[in-house]
């Protein structure tokens, strides 16, 4: 009967990963044991045909909705649920999650330093701090739009059913005594107002909807 | 080796875009699941060989990487990695399809693409031709692959179809190097058994 060593050694000895001495050896005994002999040369065969008969690659059936429909699955991805819809516009915001990129937003807005001789957009962002560490955000200056962009990761795709609207931060003005920040556009209109909750954590508590 | 797709001259290497993917850019990502997705989707179908669960499983082995992608550390090659995942996702289903009640590993149970003619052939007739013999001996060892327990399954398509060394299987079951020669050394005796008549006779 043979030990799982002799096993081994006959798979080792297939799949070439044996030592030249331990090669020699191996085949010295199989030069000396007919049926260990015949073993081999048919699991060589058949390792040979499965090789030919199962390819490591394959063309995928209707390739590009392959393609298409990992894309769009990745995009549904929502990494918390979302409670029910609301009715106010800016209720999205008070989500938790969504939260976290309204603080990321208004935040980024608090650290904007405004040049009045330049056009609007050439605000510069010195820091972004989200508190959220599953959410990334980055910015840049959109010649196109001229505008600074504010790109948030992680952050689950907006309703569908909520009217977006986009933010310019002119300035914002902080009351230490009420705690709170508000959030002025190019035409001097409130944005928004924002407080911290008893968390520590930025809580929108007003939003001027834009048309 | 591992039939691992090293980009080709003046390609994007996996690494950036698995650095862009990690930044959420889905076209790096689309890239990504364009070069792998012929190998992913054979070893799915290699596992189950059934055209549509494949299919399914082969996404999902690229969703799953997609969520995973935050994680990925470029420790291992990007297709190393990939290929765990689609093997946990492959031997899950496998598994739960067990649990189910199939029970036995048989090729009832699933729906082999088989060349026309193949099946017409008595098992121990010689086949008219040579081409319709290689459809019949690959037919019989994908019946074969059907009937073996996911374990040997696994081992066997990891190290025939995929070429992997034993260290790369032990990585990705996972499981002691001891453990991949004792599953390769069962499977080969079982697909041996099962592929003993062909061999003595018509091949």
């Amino acid at each position: 009967m043979k030990t799982p060593s002799e096993d081994h050694d006959l798979i080792r000895f297939l799949d070439g990963e044996m030592s030249n001495t331990e090669r020699a050896s191996f085949e010295a005994r199989m030069a000396a044991d007919s049926m260990l002999n015949s073993e081999v040369n048919m699991m060589q065969r058949m390792s040979a045909d499965l090789r030919t008969h199962l390819p490591a690659e394959m063309p995928v059936p209707y390739a590009d909705f392959f393609n298409s429909q990992i894309q769009v699955r990745i995009a549904q991805e929502v990494p918390v649920t979302l409670p029910a819809a609301r009715s106010l516009w800016f209720d999205w915001l008070r989500i938790p999650t969504l939260a976290t990129a309204a603080a990321a937003v208004a935040i980024g807005g608090f650290m904007i330093v405004q040049n009045q001789n330049q056009p609007a957009g050439n605000s510069i962002v010195h820091s972004i701090y989200v508190p959220n560490p599953s959410v990334q955000a980055r910015s840049f200056h959109s010649d196109e739009a001229q505008a600074m962009v504010l790109i948030l990761d992680g952050v689950e795709a907006m309703p569908s059913d909520r009217q977006m609207v986009s933010f310019h931060i002119q300035r914002t003005e902080t009351d230490q005594e009420m705690a709170t920040t508000t959030l002025f556009d190019v035409s001097g209109q409130v944005v928004a107002v924002v407080a911290k909750d008893s968390r520590n954590q930025p809580r929108l508590l007003s939003a001027t909807p834009r048309g | 080796m591992p039939a691992f797709t090293a980009p080709e001259s003046g390609e994007v290497s996996d690494s950036d875009l698995v650095k862009r993917c990690q930044a959420g850019d889905t076209h790096a990502f689309d890239a990504l699941v364009n070069r792998y997705r012929g190998k992913v989707y054979a070893m799915t179908y290699h596992m189950i060989q059934n055209e549509t669960e494949a299919w399914d499983l082969a996404q999902e082995a690229f969703i799953k990487a997609w969520r995973a992608m935050p994680n990925f550390k470029l420790d291992s090659a990007f297709y190393t990695w990939l290929y765990r995942i689609t093997h946990n996702v492959t031997y899950d289903w496998l598994r739960k399809k067990k649990i189910q009640g199939d029970g036995e590993f048989d090729d009832s149970h699933t729906d082999h693409r088989v060349a026309a003619g193949a099946e017409a052939v008595a098992r121990h007739e010689p086949a008219p031709d040579t081409a319709l013999k290689n459809a019949e001996l690959g037919a019989r060892i994908r019946e074969a692959i059907a009937k073996l327990s996911p374990e040997h399954k696994q081992v066997i398509l990891l190290r025939e179809v995929e070429g992997l060394a034993y260290e790369e299987i032990a990585e990705i079951i996972p499981c002691t190097l001891g453990t991949v020669m004792s599953r390769l050394f069962y499977a080969r005796k079982k697909l041996q058994e099962m592929l003993k008549d062909t061999y003595e006779n018509a091949f």
